[in-house]
């Protein structure tokens, strides 16, 4: 049974051939995805509409219907009404547009400390923002987050003794997977008369979940974490939400983000939604694919910790923890096999400190500096598993070798 | 068929960049490293080019854009922490103690040839290579032994003292027997954006002469505890107050701010008390020295003539030197030499070739 839906999935004409680079393996799909094929194949005609959505004469018409298609097909994938889709340049515009909006919002009605409530484990959009905001006046009380990547509902709800505006929290964990209780702690938000956002970047595609069940405020989406295009995104704000925009402009998102709109961009993330229907299969595909990985690396590799294995967690990604080896040299070593992993977020990959989302998490500075990120996609297959758990287990052997014998081979 | 994989330490300047075209070119699997040991956003003006450093986020950019013109893996490390520890702090602790620091010598010491040796290995590296202007060549006996560039006027075997000897087999200097100017045209004709680049100087990580204000920065003392009193040398007459001794290094001459008949030099910095003796010119001269934290890369001869240099700058002197069993030394030069300076390294040479080296008491 397993077998047969490997197979049939390792070649769908959904994800791109034109990625299945030789002997080149992707396992970095959270930090982005190749591009879904058929986008590329519906581009040359989607350019061709090159005019203006918000033109009245006959160009405007058929990139206004791109848009509106994509609102619609997008809007449906994520369970909510079309208009309540603002397209944003990406996840980052998206956190950076609500948690500014919602403090504004709180300012002018005369709140002169808004306090927010927010996870140590959000995305640095989100984190900047939020130190932005300190400076002219925000409260921020933070919510902790444990080993395994889970709130403690306690401490959460003891940070609601003062009145609290907003509370941001994620999804879907970037580096872990782990999966947050949105709901529930969106519905103890609420009773406390605060707004909720939720950053869903990292679970698109990843779990199956609806807007309308999460009941969740304002949500954050990116389209090239999703098999969409780079440059495009969307916020989800509920009806009856106003918006303080970010970018002011001629009135487009209806006046809640200015900006000419990017058609290409924003139809990519339609076609990704609807042609993606069996979202069931590939979810349930990529989960045996990665539990099968999990499997073998604990079997495999001596003194190795999966975060969060026990809990709930999306179904493609692994942060795996190798004792006595530095996951810098680890990464360099299977980019160098032609494997692609990751440590920390790939956006800080340039200065690779270790990753502020496993210090949060209470691991200590060495321990984050010896794990890497493994986050399968769509396209992955088992060869490729099996080829990086042997990839892997050299590099490893290789690396604490090394390191017993105080640097040297 | 490749000679072997090498990890290749490259600043974005047109040295190491030439390096990896040098080392492409003669078969070997390049893999090219950035060390980014300071965060420069911190610091520096992130649009001006040539600050004088090495590894500002700038020449991140063109180590990189050098690794992809020439098709080579290429990483950056952040070693900040590590930077800090065995090159800021022990830099400014010198100033305090009234000494001028040598920092290049400990990145060498600390960061080159000892983290990235370790990356080496790691990576399965065969070698590890720099754009430093040296040679390694065996003597008659067969071992390696670090000789000075071609290109004279750069050779950098000054800041090599501190190597272990057994390294250099796993060493590649590619550019060491290139003059600049040929190092420039080879960087041109790969295509290397970095060809006409500047040179860098003085030290990376502080930018042009502001010693003080970076050490107020990011030392940890007060800079009103560090003010005192100019005093003439050798009688002790006050000629006035100073900023803080951190602001005033060995055979200073400019910005001592105070007017007398003839030039006046730093002569000694005295901590205890915050005194900087100043004084002419002849009381910078001296015919030896003491050094201690020596390392030897070769024997030396009883009362063997040897060059010694004692700055970076410095063109070497005739001397003799004298061992001590505790790893400390002393040198007597056959002619005085002018400001030499506690903190600097002295380098002995015999012939081209490096023979060891102290630190300078």
């Amino acid at each position: 049974m397993l077998a047969s839906r490997v197979m049939t999935l390792e070649k769908t004409d959904f994800y791109p051939d034109l990625f299945s680079a030789g002997d080149k393996i992707y396992f970095d799909h959270n930090a982005t995805a190749p591009l879904c094929r058929k986008i590329v194949s519906s581009a040359p005609e989607l350019l061709e509409a090159f005019g203006n959505p918000s033109s009245i004469h006959q160009f405007g018409r058929r990139p206004k219907k791109i848009i509106r298609d994509a609102r619609n097909q997008f809007a449906k994938f994520i369970d909510c009404h079309p208009l309540e889709l603002i397209f944003t340049s990406g996840g980052s515009e998206s956190n950076s547009l609500v948690l500014k909006s919602e403090f504004l919002r709180a300012k002018k009605a005369g709140i002169k400390n808004p306090h927010f409530v927010v996870s140590k484990i959000e995305h640095p959009a989100s984190i900047k923002s939020i130190e932005q905001l300190k400076e002219l006046g925000l409260k921020v009380s933070w919510i902790e987050v444990d080993r395994n990547g889970q709130v403690d509902f306690s401490q959460y709800q003891s940070l609601f003794q003062e009145p609290v505006h907003l509370v941001s929290c994620m999804l879907a964990n970037n580096e872990t997977g782990c999966i947050l209780p949105i709901k529930e702690m969106c519905q103890f938000a609420k009773s406390q008369g605060a707004k909720f956002h939720t950053d869903a970047v990292q679970a698109l595609g990843k779990m199956e979940f609806s807007l309308k069940e999460l009941d969740v405020d304002y949500a954050s989406f990116a389209g090239h974490k999703f098999y969409a295009m780079k440059g495009v995104g969307a916020l989800f704000s509920k009806q009856g939400n106003v918006i303080e925009n970010l970018i002011s402009g001629g009135g487009q998102e209806r006046s809640r983000r200015g900006g000419t709109e990017n058609t290409l961009g924003i139809a990519s993330m339609g076609i990704v939604a609807e042609f993606f229907p069996q979202q069931k299969s590939y979810i349930e595909y990529v989960r045996t694919l990665r539990d099968s990985l999990e499997e073998k690396l604990v079997s495999r590799i001596s003194n190795l910790e999966i975060l969060g294995r026990e809990t709930n967690r999306v179904c493609n990604t692994s942060s795996v923890f190798i004792q006595g080896v530095d996951g810098e040299s680890l990464l360099m070593n299977l980019d160098l096999a032609g494997i692609a992993v990751s440590t920390g977020a790939a956006c800080s990959s340039g200065n690779p400190e270790p990753s502020p989302v496993l210090i949060a998490m209470g691991l200590s500075h060495a321990e984050a500096q010896s794990s890497m990120r493994v986050s399968l996609g769509w396209g992955s297959t088992m060869a490729e598993v099996d080829r990086f758990i042997e990839e892997l287990e050299k590099v490893v052997i290789r690396l604490r070798a090394i390191k017993e014998n105080g640097g040297e081979l | 068929m490749s000679k072997g994989r090498v990890l290749l330490a490259m600043s974005g300047g047109v040295d190491s960049s030439a390096a990896a075209a040098v080392l492409k070119e003669q078969g070997y699997d390049v893999v090219g490293v950035t060390m980014q040991v300071w965060d420069y956003n911190k610091s520096c003006d992130l649009t001006m080019e040539g600050n004088g450093s090495c590894c500002s986020s700038i020449d991140v950019e063109d180590a990189r854009s050098v690794a992809d013109t020439l098709d080579i893996p290429f990483y950056v490390m952040n070693c900040e922490a590590k930077f800090k520890a065995s090159v800021i702090d022990p830099f400014i602790q010198n100033y305090l103690d009234g000494k001028t620091p040598l920092p290049c010598v400990d990145c060498n010491t600390f960061l080159k040839f000892d983290h990235l040796l370790k990356k080496m290995n790691e990576l399965g590296c065969d070698y590890l290579a720099t754009g430093h202007y040296a040679r390694i060549d065996k003597d008659r006996y067969g071992n390696s032994v670090v000789v000075t560039s071609a290109d004279t006027f750069k050779d950098q075997t000054y800041f090599l003292f501190t190597l272990p000897p057994e390294i250099l087999p796993k060493l590649l200097f590619p550019v060491g027997g290139m003059e600049k100017p040929k190092v420039r045209e080879y960087a041109e004709r790969a295509g290397l954006s970095v060809a006409r680049k500047k040179d860098s100087v003085g030290i990376c990580f502080v930018g042009k002469g502001k010693y003080a204000e970076f050490m107020e920065e990011h030392g940890n003392f007060d800079p009103k505890t560090k003010q005192g009193v100019f005093k003439q040398y050798p009688d002790g007459k006050i000629l006035g107050k100073h900023r803080g001794i951190h602001h005033y290094t060995y055979g200073q001459r400019r910005g001592l701010g105070l007017s007398h008949h003839e030039p006046l030099f730093v002569i000694k910095t005295d901590v205890s008390d915050n005194t900087v003796w100043v004084g002419p010119e002849k009381y910078l001269f001296s015919q030896r020295l003491e050094m201690n934290n020596t390392h030897w890369h070769t024997q030396l001869e009883e009362g063997e003539i040897v060059d010694v240099k004692i700055r970076y700058a410095h063109s070497g002197a005739k001397a003799r030197v004298y061992k001590n069993e505790n790893g400390t030394a002393k040198i007597e030069f056959l002619e005085s030499q002018r400001a030499i300076t506690p903190g600097q390294a002295a380098v002995v040479y015999r012939d081209n070739s490096l023979v060891g080296g102290g630190w300078i008491l």
